[in-house]
């Protein structure tokens, strides 16, 4: 323990410099931005924002990007109980009862509340990662090949328990993914694969150029399809404080909603819109009166907020650990740190530890800065709602076109996007989500390396993956996962959640 | 059975577009060196990944041909055609012409995605983002791309 707070004196100093106080402030600004915007999610924003953070050191890079991450979720809630429109698919139960609250003149209580919630839950979900990273990177790091071969396949699995929709076309999206994923030189003997006889290829395809393509143009487009919804009159806000009484009333949903939220953060398959549903329901089955649920009732707020908040800080463990992303905007951290010349996993901590626990630091900063610029700011947030899609989308179209271009600053990646774009707009269509899609993409090449070398060391016998330990029970949680999302109880519960969503 | 539908086809057309990229991926895997379990090749990998999207492909044609399936979501060219000639018009001429008429000619046919955009709306905008561009990220973030022809 004693060590613990030592490396976070460490990261404190390393956190605290001018540059990355800036840039974490950037990052949560930002965060609270696009979570306060509905249609601009994490995973764009942070494809957006990667190419500016070249110019900067990897520290302040992660950092950034981090905090456009957790500060999505505080903006997601703002616009849920003002006017109805979760900003982002974490906050959408907080809609139920948040605006309710608002209509009842109590919209100051519920964005208190929130806030307070999100702060503590996002205050012990960064405790967490700090306390348990150490030891799971070291269990990590006695992993064989074999080992990291069975844990990317659970990844991997996990993307199909997020995915909406059908569980065989979001596991034909992985396979996609990975088969993007090969594009390029192999590593093993040099030799250029699938690359179209074009050079530009020989490097793999583009990372951003793939996100930006799926993610954020072809979200553009669908949002284009749709005539813009108006934001019509908010609920007025009285007064941002709480009582005494109504912070009492909440201290157990809060810290039932961080320890939901913790535990799904790390769990594969997890993730913060998961964590939120799932507090959610544990409030209205603990309450003395179910009924007040959906009237308005304080705990359907605190819960959920503190869920999301927590989740998305302890989603940072795997990652950081042991180097698997549980979900699209993590696998897009991976491809951050990679860019960054940083291989994610269990070596981080111990090689890089300016960078973890400076990263850890930073979100206790950063979550200050959050209840800080969210509580007293909440009327410029409210106002930006004001500003219409149709200058809204030529903005981001602007900035995404030059984002692509200063990766490589070539034209060819531009091209790319239009392709990738077309592909996300055509998936999004057939009702396929891209983000298996984007998780079997950052995966492949390590799958792959993994197998090969999984096998060239057990001279061939596949059953080097059963033999041990660690790899068996990794596959067993693969399938014992993968079966769970088959059984119809849980079928329908994923229908329910999604279908809010 | 329902009836084959061309319109409402979702599984049949996901089937389709994921067989077609597989055969597109063997076509160009076909040259690599496959090699064997021991020794694996280039080809290896990749070779099995598209054989089994290629399987997966198939059986959602079939599921498709047979069960229906639910319609695919009413699909809009305006939008996709202006986003991405506009975005591809940035791509052809950024490097010619420079980052100012890129910014510009990629906002005013963006422009026309849209039923809800005014004109003198977005040509001041066009001109605000080339000048808020050129100062962020060429002056200040020093992307090395020329803004005048």
């Amino acid at each position: 323990m004693i060590d613990v707070f030592a490396s976070l004196a460490h990261g404190f100093a390393v956190a605290a410099t001018p540059v990355n106080l800036l840039f974490c402030l950037i990052g949560v600004v930002c965060g609270t931005l696009i979570g306060v915007l509905p249609g601009l999610g994490p995973v764009a924003t942070i494809s957006l924002l990667l190419p500016v953070t070249f110019a900067l050191n990897p520290i302040s890079a992660i950092i950034m990007l981090a905090g456009i991450y957790y500060g999505a979720q505080y903006g997601g809630s703002t616009t849920a109980i003002l006017v109805n429109i979760p900003g982002e698919s974490t906050s959408v139960v907080t809609a139920v009862d948040g605006y309710k609250m608002a209509q009842q003149g109590r919209a100051g209580e519920a964005l208190a509340v929130a806030a307070i919630g999100s702060f503590i839950a996002g205050c012990i979900g960064t405790l967490v990662i700090a306390v348990a990273g150490p030891p799971l990177a070291l269990m990590t790091q006695k992993f064989a090949s074999p080992d990291y071969f069975s844990l990317m396949v659970l990844g991997l699995v996990s993307a199909v328990v997020l995915a909406n929709g059908s569980m065989f076309q979001a596991i034909a999206m992985i396979f996609l993914g990975l088969l993007l994923g090969m594009v390029g030189m192999d590593i093993n003997t040099g030799q250029p694969r699938m690359t179209l006889g074009l050079i530009e290829l020989s490097d793999g395809i583009n990372f951003v150029a793939l996100v930006m393509g799926l993610f954020g143009i072809a979200e553009v487009i669908a949002n284009l399809e749709q005539v813009s919804a108006r934001v019509v009159n908010h609920s007025r806000i009285i007064s941002i404080w709480p009582s005494m009484k109504v912070l009492r009333g909440v201290w157990a949903s809060v810290m039932r909603g961080t320890f939901i939220g913790t535990i799904f953060g790390i769990l594969p398959g997890g993730g913060a819109t998961i964590a939120a549903f799932s507090a959610y329901a544990v409030e209205k089955r603990v309450a003395k009166d179910p009924s007040r649920f959906g009237n308005g009732a304080v705990e359907g707020v605190a819960g959920p907020e503190s869920a999301n908040n927590a989740a998305a800080q302890t989603s940072f463990v795997p990652l950081l650990t042991m180097g698997i992303p549980t979900s699209a905007t993590m696998a897009l951290m991976i491809g951050a740190l990679t860019l960054h010349g940083i291989a994610p996993g269990p070596m981080v901590i111990s090689r890089q530890p300016d960078l973890f626990w400076g990263l850890i630091a930073s979100m206790f900063i950063g979550n200050l800065m959050l209840v800080i610029i969210n509580l007293p700011m909440i009327g410029i947030w409210v106002k930006l709602l004001a500003v219409p899609y149709r200058l809204l989308y030529l903005i981001i179209l602007v900035i995404c076109a030059i984002g692509v271009y200063s990766v490589n600053n070539s034209s060819f990646d531009i091209y790319m996007t239009v392709g990738f774009t077309l592909l996300g707009y055509i998936l999004r269509k057939l009702n396929a989500e891209p983000a298996p899609l984007l998780m079997g993409f950052v995966l492949g090449p390590m799958l792959e390396e993994n197998f090969r070398r999984s096998l060239i060391t057990a001279h061939g016998n596949a059953m080097v993956f059963f033999e041990r330990p660690i790899s068996l029970v990794l596959l067993i949680m693969s399938v014992a996962l993968l079966l769970s999302i088959a059984v119809p109880s849980i079928v329908r519960w994923r229908g329910e959640v999604f279908k809010e969503t | 059975m329902k009836p084959f539908a061309w319109r409402g086809n979702i599984d049949f057309f996901s089937g389709v577009l994921l067989s077609g990229i597989a055969i597109f991926a063997l076509f160009y895997i076909r040259t690599l060196e496959i090699g064997t379990v021991l020794q694996m090749g280039s080809g290896y990998f990749p070779l099995g990944l598209a054989l089994i999207l290629l399987g997966m492909g198939l059986v959602l044609i079939v599921k498709g041909v047979l069960s229906g399936g639910p319609e695919v979501g009413a699909i809009h060219l305006r939008p996709l055609f202006f986003v991405l000639l506009s975005f591809a018009l940035f791509g052809v001429l950024v490097e010619r012409t420079g980052l100012i008429c890129a910014i510009l000619v990629q906002v005013i046919v963006a422009h026309f995605g849209s039923r809800e955009t005014r004109l003198l709306e977005s040509l001041v905008l066009a001109a605000v983002l080339a000048a808020a561009s050129s100062v962020l990220f060429v002056w200040i973030l020093k992307i090395p791309v020329s803004l005048l022809p």
